[in-house]
């Protein structure tokens, strides 16, 4: 429809361009230029070109966070997309009660990381028992401290903040199977297809296109990894579970060293940019196989 | 189709994996739930599996009379209440504009609106912090309002212009009174159609904006600007040791809103939030 005068579209979205642009747009670009000085949130800022950016690269907690990120992002996907996957396979196999079924399998996504990561904080904790290594003793296991435990930190961290976001997944998945046509499962079971062929031949193949958007949710989110490990371990023991986005945190807003602080909020930037685009790859890729 | 078929054997496992998910997707809840009821005894003494020994309302007591969760409980809700009027007030005329007015830049202005999607919040973090410190905005509702309502809009303006641009415009002409200007096709005619995206829109941001940790945690310092997610930190009295039981108390007091709401508008929660995430 056409507008009355040249001004109409824009008085409708003028404050919206206003608000983003101040909130997401300005904040952005001035993080990079941040990027390049020598800052300490106070005083001058320092003009020292690319110092920060060379830095970077000896820089050995960076390169931890980085390995300890990428860990994170493989077992944080793998099991958000298995458990994912699994629940809503169970879910399409039932004929009763399969939405209440949804609604329990769904309720860790409503609840905040500051509670989830408490309730895990008790109940993985060994001085006092908590329900975790209460279980362990009770099968005659020794109880550890997961938490503390400089090999297992990280593995836990990652399960806990997979276990609070798979029920989405599972949501998407569920959809995702029931938007197939009844015919095309019906006509491979009459072929004599069995469950387990069903899915790895015919729905499971259906369903790529949402295989590859949850995949790039997943990638996307994990490398921006930050309130499970800020909350529940503060990135320790030691190093153990420091991420990313925790140690950028930490640089900024802890130590003050706002410059080099922005050149690991840019690296944010480029690292989840260049993941998504290598998933997209991939995606196009496998089209072009079939 | 019928898994019965599958044999008994097979059908008992398939129902124990189910029943095994129940368990893992909804025992914490349910512990903290039984934990809060416990008094402080009962928490040192007794399996931490174990149910009360008693109906203890102390934790809640001193969670509600003698903390500021209320406090926080009243920041939480006026961040969260504007913060939605603001994505839903800036975003859907936008959208609207976008969709259903004919000018130039139509596509571009919703490309530079998606930009927004790929934008980490960490990547604006340091510069919002400076920008909200040298306005004075620290330790104000808007600290938490405005960047919330700033990142919310692309994914507002994608599902709303989803929905708007398949509205098609003789509905729109025939529905106004003769000559009705844009604003009057806007209020009257498209945003009673788009209910369903309103709410999927309001929805998925309110989870959110309710469990939001890192600008509660950047901005607010004063502890009576608090929200609910960064007061569940509090209750460490002498010696660093921790109030177990009116933390119990509290995340149960934090997570009820979500929950009712859940419980009500199940359907639309999970589908608000699915969309969501593959939008962005």
């Amino acid at each position: 429809m056409k507008p009355k005068n040249r001004l109409e579209p824009w008085l409708f979205s003028l404050p919206a361009i206003i608000i983003y642009t101040g909130v997401v747009i300005f904040p952005l670009i001035w993080s990079i230029t941040y990027s390049f000085t020598n800052w300490s949130g106070v005083g001058n800022k320092v003009f020292i070109g690319l110092d920060n950016y060379i830095r970077l690269f000896s820089d050995k907690t960076l390169w931890t966070a980085f390995k300890n990120n990428i860990f994170f992002m493989v077992v944080g996907t793998t099991f958000q997309l298995i458990a994912g996957l699994v629940m809503a396979i169970l879910l399409t196999n039932i004929t009763k009660g399969s939405n209440i079924l949804r609604v329990v399998y769904f309720i860790p996504c409503i609840i905040s990381s500051m509670a989830i990561c408490k309730i895990f904080e008790k109940m993985l904790s060994v001085q006092p028992l908590g329900v975790i290594p209460a279980i362990m003793k009770f099968m005659g296991l020794k109880p550890i401290a997961f938490l503390s435990e400089y090999d297992l930190a990280l593995l836990w961290v990652s399960l806990i903040d997979g276990y609070k976001f798979c029920g989405l997944y599972m949501v998407i998945f569920y959809s995702a199977f029931m938007n197939i046509s009844r015919d095309v499962v019906e006509a491979a079971y009459l072929d004599g297809c069995n469950r387990f062929q069903q899915y790895r031949y015919i729905r499971l193949p259906l369903i790529k296109n949402i295989f590859f958007v949850v995949l790039v949710i997943l990638v996307n989110g994990t490398l921006k990894g930050f309130d499970v490990s800020y909350i529940l371990t503060n990135g320790g023991p030691g190093n153990a579970t420091e991420l990313v986005a925790t140690y950028m945190y930490k640089t900024a807003f802890s130590m003050s060293k706002f410059g080099y602080g922005s050149a690991l909020a840019v690296f944010i930037l480029l690292e989840s940019l260049a993941a998504v685009g290598i998933v997209r790859l991939f995606e196009a890729r496998s089209h072009k196989n079939e | 189709m019928n898994h019965l078929k599958a044999g008994k054997f097979t059908g008992f496992i398939f129902y124990m994996i189910i029943l095994l998910f129940i368990v893992i997707q909804s025992y914490p809840v349910i512990w903290v739930v039984m934990s809060s009821f416990k008094s402080a005894e009962d928490i040192a003494g007794s399996a931490p599996y174990a149910f009360p020994a008693s109906l203890y309302l102390g934790n809640y007591a001193k969670a509600l009379f003698s903390s500021k969760l209320v406090k926080y409980f009243l920041n939480s809700t006026v961040v969260a209440i504007f913060t939605l009027i603001g994505i839903i007030v800036l975003g859907a005329p936008s959208a609207y504009a976008i969709s259903k007015i004919k000018f130039k830049q139509n596509e571009k202005l919703l490309t530079f609106f998606l930009i927004g999607m790929m934008v980490p919040i960490f990547s604006c973090l340091i510069p919002m912090f400076q920008i909200y410190n040298d306005l004075g905005l620290r330790n104000t509702y808007l600290s938490l309002i405005l960047p919330q309502v700033g990142f919310g809009l692309p994914m507002c303006i994608y599902l709303y212009t989803g929905f708007m641009r398949f509205v098609p415009d003789e509905l729109m002409e025939a529905a106004a009174i003769d000559g009705a200007g844009h604003w009057t096709k806007f209020l009257k005619i498209m945003m009673p159609i788009a209910k369903n995206s309103t709410v999927t829109i309001i929805i998925y941001n309110f989870v959110s904006i309710w469990n939001e940790f890192t600008y509660a945690n950047t901005f607010m310092t004063k502890d009576t600007m608090k929200t609910l997610p960064i007061g569940l930190n509090d209750f460490v009295g002498e010696m660093g040791r921790r109030d177990w039981g009116a933390t119990f108390a509290s995340i149960v007091i934090a997570i009820l809103p979500t929950m009712i709401i859940y419980f009500i508008l199940n359907r639309q929660v999970m589908e608000g939030m699915a969309a969501g995430a593959v939008k962005s």
